[in-house]
């Protein structure tokens, strides 16, 4: 009998252990696999926008995501690349600080077998990236230009403040601008400096701006960090209502803007899209789909006092 | 002796250098020449696309009254069956053709009743500055990825435009009257469905009076 009942305890306990077992098993998941959100900088609200975003959708997708600054610095992205890689990430989801600086940090990555997939702005290489999601900002700026035309007229000076001097997408805007605006004689720029997409750069420029030329009927901004810090300067001159500002990027404080008359117009990037899109292109990769096109462009729309009852939250209401 | 080792060293490293030169001196006017040849030239792809694609597309342009009344139907399912687009987002394209009655003729545009009977606006060809993508987004023959810089790829649409203005509009002007039959192949190009649809603004690729 002793030994029936000292069987039948062993059984029962043992029953229990194997019972137990795969519930401590559960109770310690597998750790989440990491993606990495590398932004230019946090320093303006369009980004942080983007970045968190893209930390939002991956972690609904499951995985663990940090934000790494690069402080629109290099070095400071070359440096997060390093612990990004070393840190067993699966993917980076990269806003690049520069079209040509960044490409060795998104080939580094690619060394080390991490799928890069770049948000917003462009590398100048087609084989380092896994995918290019970009806001198509030269059509952007073409719709803008045709937007200023009708609004300021055939002629008159106006200035440019253009965005970082490395960055393509300083360039594609304004390029897409000038293929409108140039084709009109009477429209003269009558100045073009870089505020490097800084709002309070942007102040200053504009402040001195306006003490050389101070009969400029409208200024043009590459992004609406800089229109901001452009209208600011204009209100504290007092010339707010004389001189039209034209911004490009969709924040939500020149949308408010523009429906209350203050600022003229600005191009609706998709921040969210962009960052949630390629969340999700992370997520494919990893589970396993590797073919994905080299680029994808986001059409920008026009927003202006006519149509921004439509617009808010960085993207379409 | 060790002169001669010097002179020895100096030969064998004067052949490596002759076998295997460690740079290469180019006169300015060749380099300029070479960069030249690997710089995309806008005008002159636009020229050829022209000529050997887009003119030999036309006629996979859908009819602009079986478009319109697909639009007056279903402006989601037009769009699914008909349009096109490159990227993601909410703008898209048409490349159709069609023949209409010319209502009205003004310096920016000729506009075209396309209905039987009706004297209502449905197409508005472009017939000033032409601005925008309708043409190298519109009839789908162009694909972003073949351009590994994106400033070529947006050189692209403004060389397309620039043939409009020179080779389309000039005879549209002359053949576009108020009452005359004008037939014409072209691109539109949908930002906003509210605005865009009604007329379709076509940046003609063809135009001729019937």
């Amino acid at each position: 009998m002793k030994t029936y009942l000292t069987k039948l305890v062993f059984i029962l306990l043992a029953g229990t252990a194997m019972l137990l077992l795969p519930l401590h098993a559960s109770a310690q998941p597998a750790p989440k696999q990491k993606i990495a959100v590398v932004v230019s900088t946090l320093n303006n609200p369009w980004f942080v926008v983007l970045g968190e975003t893209a930390k939002a959708r991956a972690i609904e997708l499951g995985y663990e995501a940090t934000i790494f600054d690069s402080q629109n610095d290099t070095a400071k992205e070359a440096a997060n690349f390093e612990n990004i890689i070393a840190g067993g990430y699966k993917a980076i989801l990269f806003n690049p600080t520069d079209a040509n600086g960044s490409v060795a940090n998104v080939l580094k990555a690619k060394a080390a077998g991490i799928p890069v997939f770049c948000i917003d702005r462009e590398i100048n290489s087609t084989n380092a990236a896994t995918c290019q999601m970009l806001s198509d900002s030269y059509s952007g700026c073409v719709k803008l230009g045709q937007f200023f035309v009708k609004t300021v007229g055939r002629e008159g000076e106006y200035a440019e403040l253009l965005g970082i001097v490395g960055d393509n997408n300083t360039w594609n805007r304004s390029k897409g601008f000038h293929s409108v605006v140039d084709r009109y004689p009477g429209l003269k720029m009558v100045a073009q400096q870089s505020a490097e997409f800084d709002r309070a750069k942007s102040l200053e420029v504009m402040e001195s701006i306006l003490q050389a030329h101070p009969n400029i009927k409208a200024v043009f901004c590459g992004n609406d960090a800089m229109a901001m810090g452009a209208y600011q300067a204009l209100a504290t001159a007092g010339k707010a209502d004389q001189i039209k500002v034209f911004g490009f990027d969709g924040a939500d404080d020149v949308v408010k803007l523009i429906g209350e008359g203050k600022i003229a117009a600005t191009g609706m990037q998709f921040p969210k899209t962009m960052a949630r899109q390629s969340a999700e292109f992370a997520d494919e990769y990893i589970k396993g789909k590797h073919d994905f096109p080299q680029k994808v462009p986001v059409p920008v729309e026009l927003v202006t006092k006519d149509n921004v009852s439509k617009y808010g939250d960085y993207g379409k209401k | 002796m060790r002169v001669l080792r010097w002179l020895i060293a100096a030969a064998i490293a004067t052949g490596i250098c002759w076998l295997f030169p460690p740079f290469h001196i180019v006169s300015l006017k060749t380099a300029t020449a070479q960069k030249a040849a690997v710089t995309f030239n806008p005008a002159a792809f636009a020229d050829t696309f022209w000529d050997k694609k887009l003119l030999l597309a036309l006629p996979n342009a859908i009819n602009a009254q079986t478009l319109l009344a697909a639009i007056q139907a279903d402006p989601a399912a037009a769009k699914t069956n008909y349009s096109h687009s490159i990227g993601i987002g909410g703008s898209y394209c048409y490349f159709l053709s069609g023949t209409g009655l010319v209502t009205a003729v003004s310096d920016d545009e000729v506009s075209l009743a396309l209905i039987p009977g009706s004297t209502n606006t449905e197409i508005s060809l472009q017939a000033s500055l032409i601005f925008g993508n309708a043409l190298r987004d519109g009839t789908g023959l162009l694909n972003v990825n073949d351009y590994p810089d994106s400033q070529d790829f947006n050189a692209i649409s403004e060389a397309l435009n620039h043939l409009v203005e020179t080779r389309v509009l000039p005879k549209l002007r002359e053949q576009a009257k108020v009452g005359s039959k004008l037939s014409f192949s072209g691109c539109a190009e949908i930002d906003d469905e509210s605005t865009d649809l009604k007329p379709l603004k076509v940046v003609p690729i063809q135009a001729e009076a019937k």
